[in-house]
């Protein structure tokens, strides 16, 4: 048998991602990985070497990263979008680049991260993958940019669709997010975290906040539209406990592994925003109710990843149509697995393992006998990774799989 | 803040969703349950739109002995009125001959914001149902109710983020000899609640609505004004239960409502969703309380001071 890849990881070094990470290689009795900063990438810095395995991590905790890839100093302004999908789309085949020529290897195909950060790509795929998604009028790479309010407005009017939800196309923790309605009579209103100062720059705030005019709507949209823009219709969510709710699912491998539920007073979800995590529980009760099956969810979500095949790992957003009976794909994330504490679900193989820990031992059974469920505890580190990383730890050699429940930071 | 909740229990019966074509769910006693008939307020193409579904309810059970009905989304409800909901309703009252209680838009802000909610015309609904004793309808966009006269409908519930003065006065104008609920959520000027104290008048004089037990008039932005035209209102003296709760009810309010009229009489006073300080709460229960008011305080509300001497006080649910 030959020695286990040494790994490395590209993420932001004093990160919550990174440390979990190694958290999980370590409960795993696994040597730590070598820790490449996107900064350091960024700036042509980062170096490889032969047998290195390269796992990319979110450079998004990186105040810095995000400085030099949006061209912005301050980390709160929703614009410089479109300018971070460049450059980073351009630092990932350039870091392509020299792993391969180095001699290591990616954990995932780069590739795919062009469609996987373009919502407009992404939906494209997952709708030709026969993944159920909400009408959009922006799906796919033929689809017309819109430039402004003036095309938003005459492209949803044109599909019939009154009530939306328009997302910067490379955006992400609802950044730019706007929950629009309209009717016939004119009127309009947004939803949105958006804060709009008084000299028109955009501002991502903790406040969850509505504009009504119509004016002051275009406003933000045209400030917007530059970076790209996604539209697609706003499906009225499931609600549990008065709260609306959506599932993040993780997909390791092509199986569902982790699931929790979301649930907020407004139409946005994310945690920062006011959201938290629901019953899932519950949520798996209400789908049986109505007469569907909690499996047919998990599929969903499964299919949805497997438009993106050379990604191991994603985090599905799944939205429950209202009375839970019906389902379709909001989004596809690359970096969709930072939920702390969350074990898998039972019964699958990630049954008491955190996300980190389940990409772990998914990762290193492949080194081992194809198709056996060793739970990453089990595995012995030293026959199979050689001792020579920059940064060594002590290796745990607990027989029970441990989960990171709190964070490190 | 928006509705967020489905309705669990109406007319005192318990709310059944009546199920999709493909959903194998066994259906209930016709009449043991408040029947939900509901379709997305977008409807896909293979959706049954609600005209349809509730034909099928009709021949599913025992229409002659359905008791309630809870109207949930219909397609588009932001854009297409309760028009033919209403005329679909009325032109069934020969098969749903035991109805005695209607909701009419019964969704959560994911579904279709309240003030939203198109509705229309809801009087031919009564005449259609002379035995309708409970009516309940959510969204004062469009909603339109001249006055009329009902002698069997005991309870009315008009929910708004903004209720039109128009709607305001035809109720405070129809003759509603059995009346002993009302509860009328106000809203504010923004979402269309443009009435004033002013328009409640009849309704406060007491000299309609004989039998009114228990008075909700909630949710107002100016609900200051409206407990100050509560506390002269000779329609107190005679009810039970009074509700001035979701609004914006400051100590202003309160104090206008403990200076007036004797309130002992009252089993509940409802002012939960408040602005009161913590003195003037203390003053209202230490008025009522002894006398065995049972007094809602709950939900304390504070004012988002915007620091440029803007203070905002919301209602709680408008949008």
């Amino acid at each position: 048998m030959t020695a286990g890849p040494r790994l490395v990881v590209v993420g932001d070094p004093a990160g919550r991602r990174v440390a979990f990470f190694q958290d999980a290689l370590r409960t795993a009795g696994l040597p730590g990985a070598r820790v490449v900063s996107w900064p350091e990438v960024l700036r042509g810095r980062a170096r490889f070497a032969a047998g290195e395995t390269v796992r990319l991590d979110s450079p998004g905790e990186d105040m810095e990263a995000d400085r030099l890839l949006r061209g912005i100093d301050d980390p709160t302004r929703v614009e410089g979008t479109g300018l971070w999908y460049e450059r980073f789309l351009a630092a990932v085949s350039g870091l392509a680049r020299s792993v391969t020529g180095a001699g290591a290897v990616l954990v995932d195909d780069p590739a795919e991260l062009a469609a996987l950060f373009d919502k407009r790509l992404s939906h494209g795929l997952l709708r030709a993958a026969g993944v159920p998604v909400p009408e959009s009028p922006t799906s796919g790479p033929s689809a017309p940019a819109l430039r402004g309010w003036e095309e938003l407005r005459s492209s949803t009017a044109r599909a019939g669709l009154r009530r939306v939800f328009v997302k910067l196309a490379h955006g992400s923790s609802a950044s730019g997010v706007l929950a629009l309605e309209s009717n016939g009579a004119g009127r309009v209103q947004a939803t949105t975290s958006v804060e709009r100062g008084p000299d028109g720059r955009l501002f991502n705030s903790l406040r969850v906040r509505r504009y009504t005019s119509e004016r002051e709507v275009a406003a933000i949209v045209d400030t917007l539209a530059p970076d790209g823009l996604h539209v697609e219709r706003w499906l009225p969510k499931a609600v549990q406990d008065g709260r609306a709710a959506d599932l993040r699912v993780v997909v390791i491998d092509g199986r569902a592994t982790h699931a929790v539920l979301r649930t907020s007073r407004s139409p946005m979800t994310n945690l920062h925003l006011g959201g938290a995590r629901g019953d899932l529980e519950a949520a798996r009760a209400a789908i049986t109710a109505a007469g569907g099956r909690w499996t047919d969810a998990l599929e969903v979500c499964e299919r949805a990843a497997s438009a993106f095949p050379g990604t191991r790992c994603v985090g599905v957003d799944l939205l429950p149509a209202t009375g839970w009976r019906r389902f379709a794909v909001g989004e596809v994330n690359a970096f969709g697995d930072l939920l702390p504490g969350l074990t898998g679900l039972p019964g699958s193989s990630a049954e008491g393992l955190d996300t980190y820990a389940a990409q772990v031992a998914a990762q290193f059974q492949d080194s081992r006998t194809p198709g056996t469920t060793t739970p990453a505890a089990h595995i012995t580190p030293t026959a199979h990774i050689t001792r020579t990383t920059t940064v060594t730890r002590t290796a745990h050699t607990t027989s029970t799989a441990r989960t990171t429940g709190t964070s490190t930071t | 803040m928006t509705v967020g909740h489905y309705l669990k229990e109406f007319h005192g019966l318990p709310v059944f969703h009546f199920p999709d074509t493909d959903t194998p769910v066994e259906l209930p006693d016709a009449a043991a349950v408040a029947w939900r008939i509901s379709s997305p307020t977008y409807c896909e193409s293979d959706d049954e739109q609600w005209e349809v579904l509730f034909e099928r309810f009709l021949k599913s059970v025992d229409a002659g002995r359905v008791r309630a009905l809870v109207v949930g989304g219909w397609d588009e409800a932001y854009e297409t009125s309760s028009a033919g909901i209403v005329t679909a309703l009325m032109a069934a009252n020969n098969r749903l001959t035991d109805l005695e209680a209607v909701f009419l838009g019964d969704m959560t802000g994911e579904d279709c914001e309240i003030s939203w909610i198109v509705q229309s015309d809801v009087t031919p609904l009564l005449a259609a149902y002379p035995r309708l004793r409970e009516f309940g309808v959510r969204g004062g966009t469009g909603l339109v109710f001249p006055p009329v006269r009902h002698t069997g409908l005991e309870t009315l519930v008009v929910e708004t983020g903004g209720l039109p003065a128009a709607v305001v006065r035809g109720i405070a104008g129809s003759e509603l000899p059995a009346l002993e609920n009302l509860e009328l959520w106000l809203g504010t000027d923004e979402y269309g609640g443009d009435s004033t104290a002013d328009d409640l008048a009849p309704l406060l004089s007491g000299s309609g609505f004989p039998a009114l037990r228990s008075l909700g008039l909630c949710n107002s932005a100016i609900q200051d004004a409206v407990a100050e035209a509560v506390a002269g209102a000779p329609v107190v003296a005679r009810i039970e239960r009074l509700d001035l709760s979701m609004g914006v009810l400051t100590d202003e309010g309160a104090a206008a409502l403990l200076d007036g009229q004797p309130l002992t009489h009252l089993g509940l006073l409802d002012l939960s969703h408040h602005y009161l300080s913590e003195a003037m709460r203390k003053r209202v229960l230490d008025a009522l309380a002894p006398y065995g008011v049972v007094v809602d305080l709950g939900d304390a509300q504070e004012a988002d001071d915007e620091g440029d001497g803007r203070v905002w006080r919301y209602v709680a649910v408008a949008e």
